[in-house]
């Protein structure tokens, strides 16, 4: 069963990011499973690029959930930031470099590498297929597991949001062996692991160039996220193959997912949709005639190019 | 035949070894990396003698004409000590090495030797750098009074095709050095002193720590020269989202009758620009001509004419265009700028 998505508009101020957190919430009627005595918030941090850039969560979203949470469950609260290692991403430089350390310092809450949990290994069956993931145990305990994803295109995935950030917990840092099976290993790891809550940090989004969008988007369910989310980024998401694949897992189902709060076109109109030279299709096109070139004429590949350096 | 031995063979080391093997006249004996993969690469291109140390490479391959230095910048004094006593003529990347010290210990052991030796500087090759400096010294601006230089990149952060992690020791100060400064900024320096052809100070510098890493990530400077009072304005920053091909460098030159801008003289699009180069070395392929490696990108062409010029050098028995004395008098500009950091902050708030 979808969910209601809650849209709501933001200016940059963090007065204001807290204030919208909170009316996004009141927009879904968020109410947690349980007590809530521990928090995890899983942030993007895939890259060391600023989030002014798009690519990462920002650090004054965070701050706001952090004291919604407080307001909210009160100051005792265990909250925990957490992000796993990537191929070229290494969390504890993340942490220092996009301003994590200095925000957990300011917030007394803690930063923690999911690549350095207990880890189990779990396999689950996508489109016929087996795949493996190595997942970080104390995820599974918290009370709250908030998931705060970027809103951006992505060049394999068409989109990159809620589903896919959760992907982003697989504690093994080399993820890049499941790209062959991308599409099929963000659904895989989303039946194993199942945020409570989604909360969309669309402050700058990232199309074919970044751009201040101004949203904050809440919902209970990741997949009823990715549904409005690549309608946002101008896609059909009935196109998107993770999220078809989603729905015949039964992972997702649109059935109620619906929004709530400000008009989707008003984000939609000012976003930088991808186009054909943002397309996965024309970086494989470049990359492959830049392969066959070098081959033929024996012209010398840079590094940054070559494609059989893997550790 | 020039014999040579490649040492490290992380990003810039792989570049120079293939490099290496598109040039007449010069022949990879040996190669040595810590890391297994490198070492895989170099054997995939026949390169026999692969070594894990790179101390054996210097003590067993006793055919060796000239070694190509590429170790993490806290490797080079050792690295360099022990090829210049091995009897080896030595390119080394930028910067020579950490600390002032260590290159006045260098630029000894060099004279001492007697080797040819050469750093990396390798933005003095690109063919608007040439031009801009021709037309200069030619008078054709008038006197020279301002000099522009940025530079703003990721640098070690850079993502290639392939992700890999950013080598630990860019992240350690005591291991790297220094920041962008000495890091990008270092060829900006260079650059400076190479249109001026004259000593320069540091009147202000200025750091940024965007990333709050225990070095500078982005660094403004202005030097001055010390005869002609021209004026240099260095900005180098680490900071910038880049993705290949884009490269956010410039050069401008600006005197008493006109300005020269390295804008007007590198190709206006990357993209068709290199698809042209491309055609004329497929051109020259079929005719049986010899191709002009890595020509379809202007930065990355200086890096085969940079190590070309070194190998020139050995086999015509000429001095490298780039001293040890070159990356000595950088590296006392970049450790002037760092020691005069916070004075010059004081300055300007007292002004």
């Amino acid at each position: 069963m979808g969910d209601v998505v809650g849209l709501v508009r933001v200016r940059s101020s963090e007065d204001e990011i807290k204030n919208s957190l909170g009316k996004a919430l009141d927009l879904i009627g968020f109410k947690p499973k349980g007590p809530v005595k521990s928090v995890d918030i899983k942030v993007n941090l895939c890259y060391y690029w600023h989030a002014s850039t798009g690519y990462t969560t920002d650090p004054r979203v965070v701050d706001g959930i952090i004291d919604c949470v407080r307001e909210r469950y009160g100051m005792g609260t265990r909250i925990r930031i957490v992000e796993a290692d990537g191929t070229a991403m290494r969390t504890k430089h993340s942490f220092l470099m996009l301003g994590y350390e200095k925000l957990a310092k300011e917030k007394s809450v803690e930063l923690f590498n999911l690549s350095q949990d207990e880890t189990s290994q779990e396999k689950v069956c996508v489109n016929g297929r087996e795949i493996a993931f190595q997942i970080p145990q104390s995820l599974l305990k918290s009370d709250l597991f908030i998931n705060v994803p970027k809103l951006k295109i992505m060049r394999d995935t068409k989109i990159t949001c809620a589903l896919k950030n959760v992907y982003g917990c697989i504690a093994s840092p080399r993820k890049i062996v499941y790209h062959p099976i991308l599409n099929e290993a963000i659904v895989g790891i989303n039946k194993i692991l199942h945020p409570d809550l989604t909360i969309v940090d669309g402050l700058v989004a990232l199309g074919r160039f970044p751009i201040q969008l101004g949203l904050i988007m809440v919902s209970r369910d990741p997949f009823s996220a990715d549904w409005i989310a690549s309608q946002i980024m101008g896609f059909n998401p009935s196109k998107i193959k993770f999220l078809k694949i989603a729905m015949k897992e039964k992972l997702g189902d649109l059935e109620g997912v619906k929004t709530s709060g400000e008009n989707m076109i008003t984000f939609k109109r000012i976003f930088p949709k991808g186009n054909f030279f943002s397309s996965k299709r024309w970086w494989d096109i470049q990359l492959g005639l830049f392969r066959l070139y070098s081959k033929v004429v024996n012209d010398v590949v840079p590094p940054m190019l070559e494609k059989d350096m893997k550790s | 035949m020039v014999n040579v031995g490649i040492i490290g063979l992380g990003h810039m080391g792989r570049l120079h070894m293939m490099n290496c093997l598109h040039m007449e006249g010069v022949k990879i004996t040996a190669a040595a990396d810590q890391s297994k993969i490198g070492l895989r690469k170099a054997k995939s291109f026949g390169i026999k003698n692969v070594y894990e140390d790179y101390h054996d490479l210097l003590n067993n391959s006793l055919n060796l004409d000239a070694v190509v230095i590429s170790l993490p910048n806290f490797l080079h004094l050792e690295s360099i000590q022990l090829a210049l006593e091995a009897g080896f003529d030595v390119f080394v990347e930028k910067p020579m090495a950490n600390t002032l010290d260590e290159c006045r210990k260098i630029v000894k052991w060099v004279e001492k030797s007697g080797r040819k030796f050469m750093i990396g500087h390798c933005m003095r090759f690109i063919d608007a750098t040439e031009k801009m400096k021709a037309i200069a010294d030619l008078g054709q601006i008038g006197d020279l009074q301002v000099v522009t230089l940025e530079q703003i990149l990721n640098g070690p952060f850079a993502h290639g095709a392939v992700p890999t992690p950013v080598p630990e020791w860019w992240f350690d100060p005591k291991k790297a050095g220094g920041g962008v400064l000495l890091d990008l900024g270092y060829h900006l320096v260079d650059l400076f002193r190479f249109f001026l052809g004259e000593d320069s100070h540091v009147l202000f510098s200025c750091f940024d720590y965007k990333f709050n890493l225990p070095m500078e990530d982005g660094a403004i400077l202005l030097l001055r020269s010390s005869e002609s009072d021209v004026k240099g304005i260095i900005n180098a920053g680490w900071y910038q989202k880049s993705v290949f091909p884009e490269y956010n460098f410039r050069m401008i030159l600006h005197g008493n009758a006109g300005y020269i801008s390295s804008d007007d003289l590198v190709p206006r699009n990357i993209y068709l620009h290199a698809v042209e180069e491309g055609m004329k070395n497929l051109l020259r392929k079929v005719v049986g001509k010899r191709i002009k490696p890595l020509s379809y990108s202007y930065y990355y062409e200086a890096y085969y004419k940079e190590l070309q010029h070194f190998f020139d050098c050995i086999m015509n028995d000429s001095n490298p265009s780039v001293s040890a004395t070159d990356g000595l008098k950088t590296v006392e500009i970049i450790e002037e700028a760092y020691r005069n950091h916070g004075k010059s902050q004081f300055a300007l708030k007292e002004a």
